[in-house]
This record gives structure tokens, C-alpha cells and sequence, in this order.
């Protein structure tokens, strides 16, 4: 089969690509600036110290928590800035990952799933929790 | 302010990161999609679908899904399960599918654009989407195949 390719479709694709990078800058640059402000003032050591124990589930640092609550709360748009603030290792970011793959955007996601004719007291346990399953064996492997 | 503009910086750093990968990628997708190589390719996948209890057209929604996502790809996926053109339990398998495993193209890019390895953002998603339908799929079954006997019964 030919693959029918004319300018239209690079300007379409170009526009939409575009455009989600507007979104995206919209929602990275403030997320960097929080997050470096946060890091700053200490703040964030005191919510990595506290969630330190509940990350090393995962084999992750406390630090890594602002990226699993900013992904599954936000996008990962979010998740993606605040790992480059923070200068995660890869190992983290792989694991972070995978978890949120399974789950994120988890606010606006759930209700496109509702509207498709799916429970939210099923979808919103599954991808919570195969998020943290594939944490803790991922954790464990890498 | 020092401190503002450095999140400023990496802030346009990430953005950049990001962007160079998904918009090559949007412009791809385009043309996938103008050729439509989708519905070639839902019928190419059809007998992978049909083991997890999916007909061509309820195989179809979870393409789109893969491909654009929830947010892009929502006004084609509802649209299709109202038209009526699924079954009841075929919504829920599409359902279950798409929660685990949609916008493999834009998440996978993103995270790649950071350094993660595609086979770990690939793999374990559609893994898990396929056996937890799979499994969703043969209880469904059962039920289907029990429920006359029971109202007979009762």
C-alpha cells in the first residue's frame, strides 16, 4: 500500500504537537519553580523525610513522592518537570515511570472513563493499585 | 529571584526536552491517521483481541485508545460504545483496557525524552491490560454461560 502524505497532515500534526506543547509549558514552568523554590527553603526535605519510609516500598528516595502525588493528581507532563527539577536518578525515573503509566492524570482520567461506561469504584483501584504493585516488584528488581 | 529564574530555566529545559520528541511524533500520528492505517491496524490485531473476548469494533475504541489517548482520543471512544455498536461486556473489557493501557505514543515519548528505557514503559502496560481482560473476559464468560440455569433453576 502507498502511505499518501501531503503537507496538510505535517501542518495538522505540527499544530497539534504544537499546542501541546503550549499546554505542556504552562504546566512545567510553574511546576519547576515551585519545585526549586521548595528545595530552597527546605520544605521539601521535611515532606521527603516524612514520606521516606512509605517510598522505600519502591526502592525510591522521599523525594520521589512529589512526582507520584504531581503525576497522579496533575499529568505527567507535571511528573516529567518535576523530575528534571529534582534531578532524579534514572533508576528512580524509571520506576516512577512504570508506576505512573498505570495511573495518572487520575482526576480528569476516571471521569472520560466513567463517561465510557466504566465504575469508578473499579477503574480507580485497578490503576491505583497496579501502580503500587508494579512499584514494589520493580522497586525490588532494578 | 535568582531562585526563580533557575525553576524558570529548567522549567523551559523540560520543555523543550519533552516537546522535540512529541511533536515529531504528533505529526506522525497525523498521517497514520489521514491514511487510515488504524483501522488496518485493528484488523491486523483482530485475532490477538478476539482472545481476550473483543469483537472488530470493540477491538476498534481500545486502537484508538492505545494510539491517542484518553483526552485526545475520548470523543471517538464515547461515541462509539453510545452508537450501541459493543456489547454490555465488551464495554466493560474496553473499559478495563483502556484504564491500564492508553496514549502509548505521547507517554511513552515523554518519559523516553528523560532516559527511560521503551521496554519498561511498553511492556508492563500492555501486559497487564491484556491479562486483566483476559481473566475479565473468561468470567464474564462463565457467567453468561451459568445465568439461563440459574433462572431456570429459580
Amino acid at each position: 500500500m502507498a502511505l499518501r502524505v501531503d503537507m496538510g497532515m505535517v501542518k495538522d500534526g505540527a499544530q497539534k504537537g504544537l499546542k501541546s506543547t503550549i499546554e505542556l509549558a504552562k504546566i512545567v514552568v510553574p511546576t519547576t519553580i515551585v519545585v526549586t523554590i521548595l528545595r530552597a527553603s527546605g520544605l521539601l526535605d521535611i515532606v521527603s523525610g516524612l514520606c521516606a519510609s512509605f517510598m522505600s516500598l519502591f526502592g525510591l528516595s522521599g523525594d520521589a513522592a512529589l512526582v507520584l502525588i504531581s503525576g497522579y493528581l496533575v499529568n505527567l507532563y507535571a511528573a516529567t518537570g518535576v523530575i528534571v527539577a529534582l534531578q532524579l536518578p534514572l533508576r528512580e525515573t524509571t520506576i516512577l515511570a512504570v508506576m505512573l503509566g498505570f495511573a495518572h492524570s487520575l482526576l480528569i482520567e476516571i471521569m472520560i472513563s466513567k463517561r465510557a461506561g466504566s465504575r469508578i469504584s473499579v477503574i480507580l483501584p485497578l490503576r491505583v493499585g497496579a501502580s503500587l504493585l508494579a512499584g514494589m516488584i520493580l522497586g525490588g528488581l532494578l | 529571584m535568582m531562585l526563580l529564574w533557575e525553576g524558570l530555566i529548567q522549567g523551559l529545559l523540560g520543555v523543550w526536552t519533552i516537546a522535540r520528541v512529541v511533536i515529531p511524533l504528533m505529526i506522525v500520528l497525523e498521517i497514520a491517521q489521514a491514511n487510515g492505517l488504524l483501522q488496518r491496524l485493528n484488523r491486523v490485531l483482530a485475532k490477538l483481541f478476539r482472545w481476550i473476548g473483543l469483537s472488530e469494533e470493540g477491538a476498534f475504541p481500545v486502537v484508538v485508545a492505545i494510539f491517542f489517548g484518553l483526552t485526545f482520543g475520548s470523543g471517538v471512544i464515547i461515541s462509539y460504545l453510545e452508537e450501541g455498536k459493543v456489547t454490555e461486556q465488551e464495554t466493560r473489557i474496553i473499559g478495563v483496557f483502556i484504564a491500564l493501557c492508553h496514549a502509548l505514543v505521547e507517554d511513552t515519548a515523554i518519559f523516553m525524552a528523560v532516559g527511560v528505557p521503551i521496554v519498561f514503559l511498553l511492556v508492563p502496560r500492555l501486559a497487564a491490560a491484556y491479562v486483566c481482560c483476559w481473566g475479565l473476559s473468561r468470567v464474564l464468560q462463565w457467567r453468561v454461560q451459568n445465568s439461563p440455569a440459574v433462572n431456570q433453576n429459580t
